[in-house]
């Protein structure tokens, strides 16, 4: 039929079929602003405006908008330029990976046309449409703010660090508590501890808009799918209903004949060839337990046909005609149960090798000992067991997976694809597909989020082989239902901590017993599982430590990597255990913690047994930079810590059902892993004096891209705008494993520095014969300029100009890379100040403050938004977020909705403080901040419950009839 | 939404009654469509689009409230006329985007379980015009067109009325401020006297129940709350709200 939509003012007739919806419509008509999120419409990343009102056109048909107006952000600011709601949200640094940030822009127009002056609840009721699993919305609510105040003709100030005064001495003590009330800084404020030990930087430090804000703010074609290719076909995947089945038989006869049907694959006609799945550097860790596609299905969602047809719609019809016989098996989901007798075996082929005992579903077992544990606990006044349970939670990025193959003019493979890890997929897809490196290139454009669930060869193999098999173009998107779970989630573990610890508060003796639930297949079961011993027995100083694991196989949605990596599930053990060894010792909790966390000059002894890189080398690494006292100190004043021993405050006379409580967790983690990760970077010189930096570093929206055109700014002399930033194409940049580990900062910026470092050697030489200076090691560059001793100075252009150009020509250009010896951790101070109804046992959070030491923040506005967000998507972790089963292994929850995770308008006050440390092995000092967000947010609200309560809970999340039931056992 | 087949935009309710009581194709009324075009439909249907029939507006004398079955949930929220707790529970019903689409009348015709907006209709009084094929108009009370949603076979509703005046309150527990909620106890002081009550999460659709009565119900149970958890709400949201209204 036939339709007629005004798009931006603008009159179309336009095509289409009753059952295409609006969103299809209008990326069809180019608007590629208007994005995928879920079937559902949940998400917002399809939210326009139709008739002025925001709405989701996911969940709307086109034939519904005929006759109506239509407006995306492309009508926004035509040409080049910007509205001023979109130069707020990039001033403000509200705009992360940007895939949702066109909708926030056009709920933001709709709100201001109609209320020109918004309370910030009004803001935060006008996002609830939108998703955000990024920012924690506080900088987007402040960058609607704002820009409602410049359409008011306001003025507004700059975006700058808000400096505040370090709380330890200078011998690096604080007394907690003696810092007095909370500081009354805005909500929005970009609060950095300074230390006297950062020198000063031009550009480095500083707030910097991201490179990528324009075109993700205006909308411009960005992500994998905004592309058009003629002849595109379109997979759509046949999962399995079972959780645990042989495939006896299948027939896609039916599905071959289906008019516009192009391709049926499955395990009748694909090559049979052994792999892990997990983004990993050379060799992947053993097993290699998966194949393109199986005989054998392992959980509900698991392959087992692909077909690729002219449209979806006709995919999904040939789908259906798949005709599948199984063999249907006895499943098990539970890790204990899997590891006793007769549970069903997993992985039963005959080809299978790599486990530990496959017999018993156990894939890994992990030991690591430091000192004698069992001598400890001996010695010890007092030991101390507890057993905790972490649940299953999924990543929930808003952009979905989503990867286009074709063949380009050479016949190359060429994988257009939603990764963290373009190098490592590339590498793990040759011998997939049968094809040589040399002949396939990956290609990440824009990310909609990854937190883990993209460190994965999840996709591209499948897309590989369709292109291959057809010749033509071919996309394969997972929907929101299938993301759930056909894609990766966190492992759930069972955790047992035993703690041996003396009258005066020293531990003696630390036991770490986990079994790691790592679903049918290994992936990153391996390496989680290790993160978690190492970051469960790293925080604290202790002679005697031991971490026994088994890693386990189950029938359960594969578990991968997830933003944290083990982390978040050690330390909510770790913290949750010695909150209740302090109360039984009597002991104040950050006294006891104080005395026993790691300083600078301690010993990360696990490091030697666990670490990934370092492990061969057992060197034992010594922390060198650590801001954890400073970090407690700034967090407990902001929380209010004083509060918690006052009974009038934790039982308010006014609400009698309500109990208060304020709870602490220290986090740990790592930078990178030492020995292991390598990123590489390449500058050279335009005739401007402007640079190409070229690197493998794999942006996610973290800001990485910007964060490292900040550090060779830095070196080169001039502002960031001057470096023009190309990452993560595999013909077309040095090699990088990926975004992962918390490596891009620390790793790939000192690849980045050091080709920097090499390039303003050249640049001196030049400006040296230009200024017939006779040493070159004289020159400085500064402002676009490189400067003799005596002050006379030639521009980076007239350098560039002259050395391209004019005589003794040569580009001037570096490569580096760098692997890094040692992985310093960031420390971090997490506090929770939560209510509990006791009638209902419903919690909430009123406010998670997180005081981060992670070196010199090379960006202080991304930073903080890594730390928002992180603690936003960490409180679903703890609070609300659940896959949930039936008894066969379904599923019953894969929708935003069941599946909750935190909108605008009941997220809880959050405040970050960046605590500068100078971290001398990292670039410019330094450390990583991308997952330690994640650690500290599930056992700070633990404790806090326990503070309120009494009630020491120790299984997540903290849903109300949970809560409700560990009230009635503790009364 | 693949089984979407044909589409229909009729400009008056006999037409659009006519459509929907074709014997073939199988027809279904679309409102808003935020349930509807979210659901998987088993078989092809065709749609019949309901935005042009009139069925807007939100009228008053002053004691009862006429609310057209078209109007969009964010009408709801703002219009001055409707009872303060209504506007409160729609505001609360769904997100911004869902609320600018949704529709009264699709919120009743979707009967979720969930539905502190029903439940508060509910407690006042809510009546149901409902059109049938032939020029028949019926008023049906809501428990009742909630309770058997077969009433609704080849119907359109095309207004819901409720009472303007009583105090309402209340009380919920989700897993967050804006989740979905578990259970909610919706009250309404009657000018009449007495209590009006409603709760969701205890039934297949909110239901009016007697505070009395509370402690007999048997509500299904789910991952977010057992029967027994359920029934624990019931009955404390019950008290509360009970204690808001002076009772």
């Amino acid at each position: 039929m036939e339709i007629n939509l005004t798009i931006n003012g603008d009159r179309r007739q336009i095509e289409c079929s009753p059952h295409e919806t609006l969103r299809q419509i209008l990326r069809r008509e180019g608007f590629f602003s208007v994005r995928f999120g879920a079937e559902t419409g949940e998400t917002g990343a399809d939210a326009i405006l139709l008739d002025g009102r925001l709405v989701s056109s996911e969940i709307m048909l086109a034939v519904q908008a005929d006759g109506h107006a239509i407006e995306t952000v492309e009508g926004l600011a035509p040409g080049r330029g910007l509205h001023p709601i979109q130069e707020a949200f990039v001033t403000v640094g509200a705009i992360q990976s940007g895939y949702s940030t066109p909708a926030m822009v056009l709920a933001a127009k709709a709100l201001l046309d109609d209320n020109p002056d918004p309370t910030e609840a009004e803001v935060r009721d006008a996002l609830t449409g939108i998703l955000d699993r990024e920012t924690g919305y506080l900088r987007p609510v402040e960058a609607i703010l704002r820009a409602a105040a410049v359409l008011r003709g306001e003025n507004v100030d700059p975006i700058e660090s808000a400096l505040v005064r370090p709380l330890t001495d200078v011998d690096g003590t604080a007394d907690f508590g003696a810092a007095g009330p909370p500081l009354d800084l805005p909500l929005a404020a970009l609060r950095v501890v300074p230390s006297p030990e950062v020198p000063e930087t031009q550009v480095v430090g500083k707030p910097e808009v991201k490179v990528d804000a324009l075109r993700l703010v205006k909308g411009n074609p960005a992500f994998v799918d905004d592309v058009e290719m003629r002849g595109m076909l379109y997979a759509k995947m046949l999962w399995s209903p079972h959780a645990h089945a042989r495939i006896m038989r299948i027939d896609d006869s039916k599905a071959r004949r289906l008019p516009g049907v192009r391709a049926v694959l499955h395990h009748e006609n694909v090559a049979r060839v052994r792999f892990a799945s997990g983004g990993q550097s050379y060799p992947n860790p053993l097993p290699y337990d998966q194949v393109s596609f199986d005989n054998k299905v392992r959980h509900v969602g698991d392959r087992v046909a692909v077909v690729a047809a002219d449209t979806l719609e006709i995919a999904a019809a040939a789908v259906r005609l798949i005709e599948v016989e199984y063999e249907v098996l006895a499943a098990v989901f539970d890790e204990n149960e899997a590891m006793s007798d007769g549970a069903p075996v997993i992985h039963d082929e005959p080809d299978m090798e790599g486990a530990y005992d496959a017999a018993r579903n156990i894939v890994h077992h992990i030991e690591a000992d430091v000192g004698d544990v069992e001598a400890g606990f001996a010695e010890a006044d007092h030991v101390f067991e507890q057993t905790l349970r972490v649940h299953q939670v999924q990543q929930v990025p808003i952009e979905p997976h989503i990867a286009i193959a074709w063949l380009d003019s050479d016949e190359r493979l060429v994988v257009r694809t939603s990764t963290q890890v373009p190098f490592h997929v590339r590498r793990m897809l040759a011998p997939l597909l049968g094809l040589p490196v040399r002949q396939i290139r990956i290609i990440k454009p824009r990310i909609g989020g990854g937190f883990g669930v993209k460190q994965e060869m999840l996709i591209e193999d499948i897309v590989g082989h369709l292109a291959l098999v057809t010749g033509r173009p071919v996309r394969l998107e997972l929907t929101r239902h299938e993301e759930f779970v056909s894609s990766r989630t966190r492992h759930p573990q069972t955790i047992t901590m035993k703690t041996g610890v003396n009258d005066d508060g020293k531990l003696v003796a630390q036991l770490m017993r986990t079994v790691g639930n790592t679903g049918p297949y290994g992936t990153h079961g391996l390496t989680v599982q290790m993160v978690s011993g190492l970051r469960g027995l790293s925080s604290y100083n202790c002679p005697n430590k031991r971490f026994d694991c088994d890693v386990v196989y189950t029938n359960i949605p594969v578990p991968g990597a997830y933003r944290g990596y083990g982390a978040p599930q050690a330390l909510f053990a770790l913290e949750a255990h010695l909150d209740d060894v302090a109360a039984a010792l009597g002991m104040d909790v950050l006294e006891f913690k104080r005395m026993n966390w790691t300083k600078v000059g301690d010993p990360l002894d696990m490091a030697a047994e666990l670490g990934e890189g370092a492990a061969e080398m057992k060197l034992i690494p010594v922390v060198a930079s650590c801001g954890m006292e400073e970090c407690v100190a700034q967090g407990q004043r902001a929380i209010g810590w004083h509060r918690r021993i006052d009974p009038d405050w934790r039982q308010p006379a006014d609400r009698p059902h309500i109990r208060r409580g304020i709870g602490f967790a220290m986090c740990m983690h790592g930078s990178a892993i030492s020995g292991l990760d390598m990123g590489g970077a390449s500058i050279k010189i335009n005739d401007d004096g402007s640079f190409n930096l070229l690197f493998g570093a794999t942006d996610l929206g973290t800001g990485a891209d910007t964060v490292l055109a900040q550090i060779a700014a830095e070196v080169l002399g001039t502002p960031v705008e001057d470096i023009v930033v190309y990452a993560a194409d595999t013909d077309m940049t040095p090699f990088d494993v990926g975004a992962y580990a918390s490596s891009t900062t620390y790793v790939s910026g000192m690849a980045v520095k050091k080709a920097a470092e090499e390039v303003r050697r050249q640049i001196a030489e030049r400006a040296a014969l230009l200024l017939d200076v006779s040493t070159p090691g004289d020159i400085s560059l500064r402002d676009r300029q490189a400067l003799a001793p005596d002050g006379r100075s030639v521009s980076l252009a007239e350098v560039a100009l002259h050395s391209l150009h004019q005589d003794q020509q040569h580009q001037i250009m570096a490569t580096a890379s760098y692997v890094a010896p040692e992985s310093p951790p960031p420390y971090a101070a997490q506090f929770a100040e939560i209510e509990v109804d006791i009638d209902t046992g419903q919690v909430t959070v009123v406010s998670l403050v997180m005081a981060v030491d992670c070196g010199v923040p090379i960006n202080p506005l991304t930073s903080a938004g890594q730390v928002e967000g992180g603690m936003i998507q960490a409180l679903g972790y703890g609070h609300c977020e659940e896959m949930v089963y039936d008894k066969a292994g379904r599923m019953v929850n894969a929708r935003l909705g069941p599946y909750k995770i935190y909108r605008s308008d009941e997220v809880p006050h959050i405040e970050a403080y960046l605590v500068q440390t100078m971290e001398k092995s990292g670039p410019f000092g330094a450390k990583a901040i991308a997952e330690i967000p994640k650690d500290g947010v599930a056992p700070a609200i633990r404790n806090a419950i326990a503070n309120a309560t009494g009630a020491r809970i120790n299984n997540i999340p903290f849903t109300p009839e949970r809560v409700w039931a560990a009230l009635q056992s503790t009364r | 939404m693949q089984a979407v087949v044909g589409y229909h935009r009729p400009e008056s309710l006999e037409e659009a009654l006519s459509l929907l009581n074709r014997v073939s194709p199988r027809s279904v009324v679309l409102a808003g469509g935020t349930s509807l075009n979210a659901a998987e439909l088993p078989e092809p249907v065709e749609m019949i689009d309901l935005q042009a029939i009139g069925l807007d507006g939100i009228r008053t004398d002053g004691m009862v409230v006429e609310i057209g079955a078209m109007v969009r949930l964010f009408e709801l929220t703002a219009h001055q006329a409707v009872p303060e707790l209504v506007r409160l529970l729609a505001r609360r019903e769904a997100p911004s985007t869902f609320r600018n689409a949704a529709t009264i009348g699709g919120t009743i015709g979707t009967g979720d379980p969930d539905s502190e907006l029903l439940a508060g209709c509910l407690v006042y009084e809510g009546q149901v015009t409902v059109a049938r094929a032939g020029g028949v108009v019926e008023n049906v009370a809501l428990a009742g067109l909630l309770n058997d949603r077969s009433k609704l076979e080849g119907s359109i509703i095309t207004a819901l009325r409720i009472d303007a005046d009583g105090i309402g309150a209340a009380e919920r527990t989700g897993r967050t401020p804006s989740d979905s909620s578990i259970v909610a106890a919706i009250g309404r002081q009657a000018p009449t006297g007495g209590i009006r009550l409603a709760l969701t999460g205890m039934a297949s659709t909110p239901i009016l129940v007697e505070p009395a009565e509370v402690a007999a119900l048997n509500p299904p149970g789910d991952f977010r709350g057992s029967s027994e958890y359920r029934l624990h709400l019931a009955r404390t949201l019950t008290r509360r709200v009970i204690q808001q209204l002076g009772g």
